[in-house]
C-alpha cells in the first residue's frame, strides 16, 4: 500500500515539529532564568534594609541585583542555574552545590568584579572575575562546569 | 588551664564540636549549609559559634533560641574545631554567653576588598563541606 504522504510533506512536517522542539526548549530556559530573577526579585525585596537578618548586615546594594541580573542571562543556556542568598556584607550569594563536597561559590557586590571560590574533592581555590556586562569567560564557566558535571568535564579553557 | 564561667576550659579543643545556628533560609539546601552562613558579622568580623554538638538536643536548640532571638531558627551547622584550624581561621572562646565562642583572623586585604572575599569564601566553602546541618526540631520538656 502507498503512502498518502509526499516526501515533501513529511520534511516540511519534520522542520515544523524541529522548530517547535526548540521554541519549547527556548522557552523552557527562558522560564528557568525567569524564575531566577523572580527569585533574586524577591530577595531584593526581603533584603533590602540594612539589619535584614536582625543583626548588622547591609541592604542588598542595587548595583549586586543588577549585576546579578545581567550575569544570570549571560549565562550560557547549557550552563546549570545557581541557587541564591543575601550575604551580611550586601552582596548577593550564588552557589552552584553539587554535593556537600563540590561547591562553587560566587559574590557579587557593588562592583563589577566578582569573588569567586570552588571545592572540588580535594582541590580548592579561589580568584576575581570582571564582569564585562554581557559575556562570561570560558575559564570562570569551565571552573563551574568542572565542579557541577558527572565528572567529566565537558568545558575546557581555552 | 583556665576554665570559663561555663566550666568549660579557655582553650578550644580541636575535637570539640561547634555549632552555627542558622536563621536565614536561603542560607541552607538539602546538601547541606551553605558558605555564606559561616560569613563573619561587619562589627567584630567573626563569625558566632557556640560549643555544642547535636547532643543534648534541648540544650542545644535552648541555645538556637538565646541565639535567634526573634529571628526564626531553622537549625544548627554542627562542626568540628580541627575543621577550622585546617583554613588560615581560628576559633578562640569568648563567653559571655556561656559557651559562646568566635571564628576569627578571617583573611583581610585593605587594598582589595574583593580579592579578601575571594579568600573568605574559599574558608567558608572548607567550613560548609565539612558540617553536619541539623533540622531545628521542637523537644518537649
Amino acid at each position: 500500500m502507498g503512502s498518502a504522504v509526499s516526501p515533501e510533506a513529511t520534511h516540511v512536517f519534520k522542520t515544523a515539529s524541529d522548530v517547535a522542539a526548540s521554541t519549547e526548549s527556548s522557552v523552557s530556559l527562558f522560564g528557568a532564568k525567569q524564575t531566577f530573577i523572580s527569585q533574586l526579585r524577591a530577595l531584593a525585596y526581603e533584603c533590602s534594609a540594612d539589619g535584614w537578618d536582625g543583626d548588622d548586615a547591609l541592604g542588598l546594594h542595587p548595583s549586586a541585583l543588577r549585576q546579578t541580573e545581567a550575569f544570570i542571562r549571560a549565562l550560557p543556556n547549557d550552563m546549570p542555574l545557581p541557587e541564591v542568598a543575601a550575604d551580611p556584607d550586601g552582596s548577593v550569594s550564588l552557589d552552584w552545590i553539587r554535593s556537600k563536597h563540590r561547591m562553587f561559590s560566587m559574590s557579587i557586590g557593588a562592583s563589577n568584579r566578582f569573588a569567586y571560590a570552588w571545592l572540588n574533592g580535594a582541590s580548592r581555590g579561589h580568584a576575581v572575575f570582571s564582569f564585562d556586562g554581557q559575556s562570561i569567560s570560558q575559564v570562570l564557566r569551565a571552573s563551574i562546569m568542572e565542579v557541577m558535571s558527572d565528572g567529566v568535564t565537558s568545558f575546557r579553557a581555552a | 588551664m583556665a576554665l570559663l564561667p561555663s566550666g568549660l576550659p579557655d582553650e578550644v579543643d580541636d575535637a570539640e564540636d561547634l555549632a552555627r545556628f542558622v536563621t536565614q533560609s536561603s542560607h541552607f539546601n538539602t546538601c547541606g549549609v551553605k558558605p555564606v552562613a559561616f560569613l563573619p558579622d561587619r562589627t567584630h568580623d567573626e563569625t558566632s559559634v557556640s560549643r555544642h554538638g547535636e547532643q543534648p538536643a534541648e540544650r542545644l536548640w535552648k541555645m538556637g533560641a538565646v541565639a535567634a532571638g526573634t529571628r526564626t531558627l531553622y537549625g544548627a551547622a554542627i562542626f568540628n574545631a580541627k575543621t577550622v584550624r585546617q583554613t588560615e581561621l581560628v576559633v578562640q572562646s569568648a563567653e559571655p554567653p556561656d559557651f559562646h565562642a568566635a571564628i576569627r583572623k578571617w583573611p583581610v586585604e585593605t587594598n582589595d576588598p574583593v580579592s579578601m572575599k575571594s579568600r573568605r569564601l574559599e574558608a567558608a566553602l572548607v567550613l560548609a563541606s565539612n558540617t553536619k546541618f541539623v533540622r531545628y526540631q521542637l523537644t518537649e520538656s
